[in-house]
């Protein structure tokens, strides 16, 4: 192992930490408020498929803004359904990643192969060309966002109407703030950006599409927001941890004599955000009424 | 509030609108069934293909014949089971979203039987015991991370969900494959295997295995004290600690009754699907993969009751049965993977309460009807005022 | 206010005309209810639990639209959408339950209705307008606690300073009361006279005949939703006001324990205390939610056949006292015992059997499962019985049904049958399951905390007749209210709790309401002459 691995290794767990920073960085914005969006698995799978269409339709930015949009409307769904609608947001997530597990996997085979689908080079995102490798623009995003957001959280008025509405809507309500429209911003925001997340995977890193694609990347960024106890900070520094595990899970798999087999290093990530998760708990705590649909009497 | 003086009523009335509330939660998995098979419709007709004739496809694999009800139960079998763990750690309070990795661990246990012979009766029992107890076991550590640390089960089981997948891939490729034939592991005995039930399908005596189960939960759940305890507790953890119900106790035995469910659902599998009997290893797992999470999708559809779930299950077993004649119909076939879109859709649909009421004509003929009969039936039944 | 009161030429700040209001359940909570406000008056709105009163004020500060009718002002009708639309025009509601968040020190709160969304938090100016504030109202709160760890008195302080800090013409208080000792009490009621005569108008949300009698220029009564009284309060009498909020005459003995004196126990009898107690509490030491002594080192016995009453303000220890003694929290140290045999750090379950019954404080998060039948709730508790249950743990449904059907019988609860759910039952009919399973026990000592909280005026005297009959069968009852009135009338020996010790245990005829008040703010003899 020699210094241009240890750097090739860093490159790629920034580029792991991207989809994880970014979708968990939007879901802290949510639950704050007071949803708890389960089915971010199904947003990264389908705003990657769409972020990859719209890639070849009208180039990457199209792709990525795509990508966006699909994964502001599916979560403004999951918000209209738990807040007007009073839906129970568990079952909501479940459903979610049921039916974009399916319609990847169908779109897929309507694009002509089953499985997967390359992203055609010329259409990924530019990258910025440095000293030490190339690297993404969303990457920078990726890294700015989450202390734009903690600023927003704690130094602005709209950051305490976020809290209000999810550990006391009863009393943002009195206070004049419409708690059902506050959630459906913050869920269309996270939306968003966990839209970006999988756009940002099938176009501008890995450059294909296959239907197991968000891998439990999801759920690896809802185990950043545990982690995080809300603090975008905490989540960044999470996502690049699970980002660094993933690469050496792909690292080790390069190498020429397999120390350990393929499966058991493919499992790392998943071991890593368990014990992570475990040790962690304890110390944090969430809005009261996170995943509670508030309801005027 | 009021309790305002009953006028006569006609027995007849109070008995409708019982039913009617009663009916309520069926009602409900109706409609959103109906909802997802509408979406699916609608988004066949956008990729150009005829919905109608998919659906009529659909219905014709999945209830056409003895041959294809036979099919539709096969596939039901396992659905009823993993269904099963998320109903019964649901009713404890928890959200055990593991039963894909349990099946997954419970389906190599079962594998292993071929390293013993013994009569058949007591293979088959044995190899039922083994998924079951390693279903438990794999289902138990996040269980007691929940209980120690307070780690949220909702993501310690997913990711041994994905922790499983690989294991199970693991062990199926390299320690317990058949050396004749790599693709797939060792195949279970004959004298292990489960009797097929109906010639010439692949439904084996696993459906009682299923219902047996179902049935035994039923049981559990409504008609003994331990049941009665984690139903309170799940509905109340404050009450039932205060009726001196251990409630660390009710989620340890949900997680454990519902890990032995899901590894229950991977021998039916493996002991009772011919023609191999056996996991591949190679493509992951195919026959084992999703049934974990349209176990879920199952256990919503079917309220989360043993009787439903049934039910929902040979719905369920019946859209993939019917979804594996409907890619092969016609001259532009729908592919299979549809099925899960209109599952998808159906859950969405679920996770909305009173979805009737978003459809106005609906709503306002529904509401009129119930006014009159909570009108007629006022005064024995007392109303919980604002 | 003063442009309103020029403007005002019909005399009224604001009318309500016709209210009605139907939920979607198609509950009827309010029925053409009319009511006129006036600048310059503290109006009394009274009505037992469900009467509609709640609702009322909450479409006139416009948290909720009315299904028919309209409020008026002098100029024209007026129509809120939000709260913060009413807050604007000057109408302000103080809610039972806080509308704070709890995380949230009181600025932050305050801070909550203020500003534009991405504006920076200005905390300093806020809590600059609330100094200001607390010295001109006389009341004070330390403005940089989160408000979750404030007393309960405190927090409700917090809450009339965040409405009075947007200026408000009118002033509601939803039963503000229940969580004041009777000193603050009487400064809240300095406090509304003050505003009153700066011209506000006031509505007083009560159940309470007492005070509504004491503070009021103007009393008004809802029953069942409708508007069955208006009348001055100088015209008013006790007897009078509780038929207009029930419809009939009520027992006799129920009003007296509204009226102003304290009533004389007519049933009061000699208690024998020279045998063992049944219940025997020594140096009892606990700790609370927050970690807080909760409990501080408290001592008593409760004899057969005594009613032991223990009063004061709700957040001073009670709940943790009941927690100890029924196994629902470990105390830090001391000693319990039910004849003779320990009862600290042990199920409920195993307390139960040594026959202690529980009617705890709080019906919905302890007492029921509201999901589950009434079948269901009756045997909560006692569901590992043999009589209730079999061989392998198989429940006995018949057996259970007749107990139930029994119950309902026995307790007169008013349901469709064994199989109704919980929630489908009233209030009063649902803490009559909770008494008559607790009953059904057959215990030696019956724990009762609050047990007529938000009840109607008929179940509450069932109940507490219910208890009347348990003490004359030689039962031993520990009584824990915060309602006085009742702890006075009904207890033997009653003891005044504050900050978790026992201020005083004594017979409630050395007592009197300067005393009583005094000891439940935490005043002794001692300081007074101090």
């Amino acid at each position: 192992m020699n210094f241009s691995d240890i750097i090739s290794l860093l490159r790629i767990s920034l580029h792991a930490m991207v989809p994880l920073a970014l979708t968990a960085v939007g879901e802290i914005v949510g639950e704050t408020a007071g949803l708890f969006n389960i089915g971010l698995e199904g947003i990264l799978l389908m705003s990657a498929f769409a972020g990859a269409i719209g890639a070849e339709a009208g180039g990457p930015y199209v792709g990525l803004l795509v990508g966006m949009g699909v994964g502001g409307a599916m979560s403004l769904l999951f918000a209209l359904i738990n807040t007007y609608w009073k839906g129970t947001q568990m079952v909501t997530g479940i459903g979610i990643n049921l039916f974009a597990m399916g319609f990847v996997a169908f779109g897929l085979i309507q694009l002509g192969a089953p499985g997967f689908h390359d992203v055609p080079r010329a259409v990924s995102l530019f990258k910025i060309r440095t000293p030490i490798g190339l690297y993404s623009p969303v990457i920078l995003l990726a890294l700015i966002l989450p202390f734009v957001i903690h600023w927003f959280l704690k130094r602005t008025r709209a950051g305490l109407m976020l809290k209000a509405a999810g550990e006391m809507p009863e009393a943002a309500d009195v206070a004049g703030i419409n708690v059902n429209r506050i959630r459906l911003l913050a869920a269309v925001f996270g939306g968003a950006m966990a839209g970006l997340a999988g756009a940002y995977m099938s176009v501008a890193w890995l450059g294909l599409v296959t239907k197991g694609l968000s891998a439990g990347r999801g759920f690896i960024a809802l185990a950043c927001v545990v982690f995080s106890g809300l603090n975008p900070l905490l989540a960044l520094l999470a996502a690049f941890i699970f980002g660094f595990f993933q690469a050496l899970a792909e690292w080790v798999k390069t190498l020429p004599s397999k120390p350990i087999p393929g499966e058991f290093v493919s499992m790392l990530p998943y071991i890593v955000t368990l014990l992570v998760v475990s040790g962690a708990i304890g110390r944090v705590r969430f809005p009261k009424f996170l995943g509670t649909p508030y309801k005027r009497e | 509030m009021s309790t305002k003086e009953a006028p006569q009523q006609s027995r007849l009335l109070r008995g409708v609108h019982r039913t009617l509330t009663g009916l309520h939660p069926v009602l409900e998995s109706l409609i959103a069934a109906l909802v997802g098979l509408l979406v699916g419709a609608i988004l066949m007709s956008i990729w150009g293909f005829h919905p109608w004739k998919a659906y009529f496809a659909l219905i014709q694999g999945a209830y056409g014949g003895s041959y294809e009800w036979a099919s539709s139960l096969s596939r039901a079998t396992p659905l009823i089971l993993t269904a099963l763990t998320f109903s019964i750690c649901l009713r404890a309070g928890m959200f055990n979203i593991g039963a894909e990795g349990q099946m997954y661990m419970g389906a190599i246990a079962a594998v292993c039987i071929t390293y013993f012979t013994l009569p058949p009766g007591l293979h088959h029992i044995v190899g039922l015991i083994f998924a079951a107890v390693v279903g438990a076991a794999w289902s138990l550590i996040p269980a007691a991370l929940k209980l120690m640390r307070g780690v949220s089960e909702v993501i310690s089981t997913i990711m041994f969900n994905w922790i499983a997948r690989w294991l199970a891939l693991y062990l199926a490729i390299y320690v317990i494959v058949d050396p004749l034939r790599p693709e797939k592991t060792l195949s279970i005995p004959l004298t292990a295997r489960f009797p097929i039930l109906v010639p010439r399908t692949d439904l084996s005596y696993g459906i009682f295995v299923s219902i047996g189960f179902a049935l035994v939960i039923y049981f559990l759940l409504w008609h003994t004290a331990t049941g009665y305890e984690l139903r309170a507790a799940g509905l109340n953890p404050s009450a039932a600690r205060y009726g001196g119900i251990r409630t660390k106790r009710t989620m340890f035995l949900s997680f454990i009754l519902g890990g032995i469910a899901a590894g229950l659902a991977g021998a039916t599998i493996v002991m009772g699907l011919p023609p191999t009997y056996a996991v591949y290893g190679g493509g992951g797992l195919p026959q084992l993969l999703n049934m974990g999470f349209d176990g879920m999708a199952v256990a919503m559809v079917g309220r989360n009751h043993p009787i439903g779930i049934i039910v929902a299950a040979v719905f369920f077993g019946g859209l993939n049965a019917g979804g594996r004649v409907m890619q092969f119909y016609g001259s532009n076939p729908v592919p299979l993977e549809m099925v899960r879109v209109v599952m998808g859709a159906i859950v969405l649909a679920m996770s909305i309460p009173e979805l009737i009421r978003l459809f106005p004509m609906a709503k306002k003929g529904g509401q009129k009807l119930i006014q009159s009969l909570r009108r007629a039936t006022r005064g024995t039944i007392e109303e919980e005022s604002a | 206010m003063s442009e309103v009161k020029a403007l005002n030429q019909d005399g009224f700040f604001l009318r309500a005309e016709r209210i009605t209001k139907v939920y979607s359940d198609g509950t009827v909570a309010l029925k053409e209810a009319s009511l006129e406000i006036h600048p310059h008056e503290i109006i009394g709105l009274l009505g037992e639990n469900g009467a509609g009163k709640t609702t009322l004020t909450k479409i006139v500060s416009g948290l909720l639209p009315p299904t028919r009718g309209r409020v008026i002002s002098p100029k024209g009708a007026v129509r809120f959408a939000s709260p913060r639309e009413a807050l604007g025009f000057g109408i302000g509601m103080v809610h039972q339950h806080f509308a704070l968040v709890g995380p949230f020190t009181a600025a932050e709160n305050v801070a909550l209705s203020y500003e534009r969304p991405f504006s920076r938090l200005r905390l300093t100016k806020i809590i600059e307008k609330l100094e200001a504030l607390m010295e001109e109202s006389g009341l004070q709160v330390p403005l940089d606690v989160p408000v979750e760890k404030l007393a309960v008195g405190e927090q409700q302080r917090v809450e009339v300073l965040k409405v009075l800090s947007r200026d408000v013409d009118l002033l509601i208080l939803d039963e503000p009361t229940s969580v004041l000792t009777p000193l603050e009490v009487d400064e809240l009621f300095n406090l509304l006279r003050r505003l009153r005569d700066a011209d506000k108008s006031i509505i007083l949300i009560t159940h309470k005949l007492k005070e509504v009698q004491d503070v009021t220029d103007r009393i008004v009564v809802l029953r069942q939703g409708e508007m069955v009284g208006d009348v001055r309060t100088t015209e008013a009498t006790t007897e009078r006001l509780a038929q207009l909020m029930v419809g009939q005459a009520i027992e006799q003995e129920a009003v007296e324990l509204s009226d102003k004196e304290l009533p004389v126990r007519k049933t009061r009898k000699a208690v024998d205390r020279s045998g063992k107690s049944i219940l025997h509490v020594e140096n009892l030491v606990a700790r609370g939610n927050t970690g807080k002594i909760a409990v501080d080192d408290v001592s008593f016995d409760v004899y057969a056949g005594e009613i032991f009453g223990i009063a004061g303000v709700e957040g001073n220890g009670q709940t943790e006292l009941v927690e100890s003694l029924t196994g629902l929290r470990v105390p830090k140290s001391g000693t319990a015992t039910i004849n003779g045999i320990n009862i600290l750090g042990i199920d409920p379950r195993q307390i139960y059997r040594l026959g202690v019954a529980h009617i705890p404080e709080d019906r919905w998060e302890l007492g029921l499962v509201l999901p589950f039948t009434l079948a269901e709730n009756a045997i909560l508790g006692v569901h590992r019985w043999k009589e209730f249950r079999g061989a392998f743990s198989v429940l006995k449904w018949g057996k259970i049904n007749q107990h139930a059907r029994e119950l309902m019988d026995r307790f007169e609860i008013r349901a469709a049958g064994p199989s109704a759910p919980a929630k489908s039952l009233s209030g009063g009919n649902q803490q009559k399951l909770i008494v008559g399973r607790e009953l059904a026990k057959d215990p030696a000592i019956i724990v009762a905390a609050q047990p007529t909280r938000g009840l109607d005026i008929g179940s509450a005297y069932y109940i507490r007749q219910t208890l009347l009959d348990m003490r004359g069968k030689g039962r031993a009852i520990l009584l824990v209210s915060a309602d006085l009135d009742e702890v006075l009338a009904y207890a033997d020996r009653v003891a005044i709790m504050y900050e978790g010790k026992f201020m005083e245990v004594c017979s409630p005829d050395e007592l009197d309401r300067e005393r009583v008040g005094m000891l439940m703010g935490g005043v002794t003899a001692a300081k007074e002459t101090a």
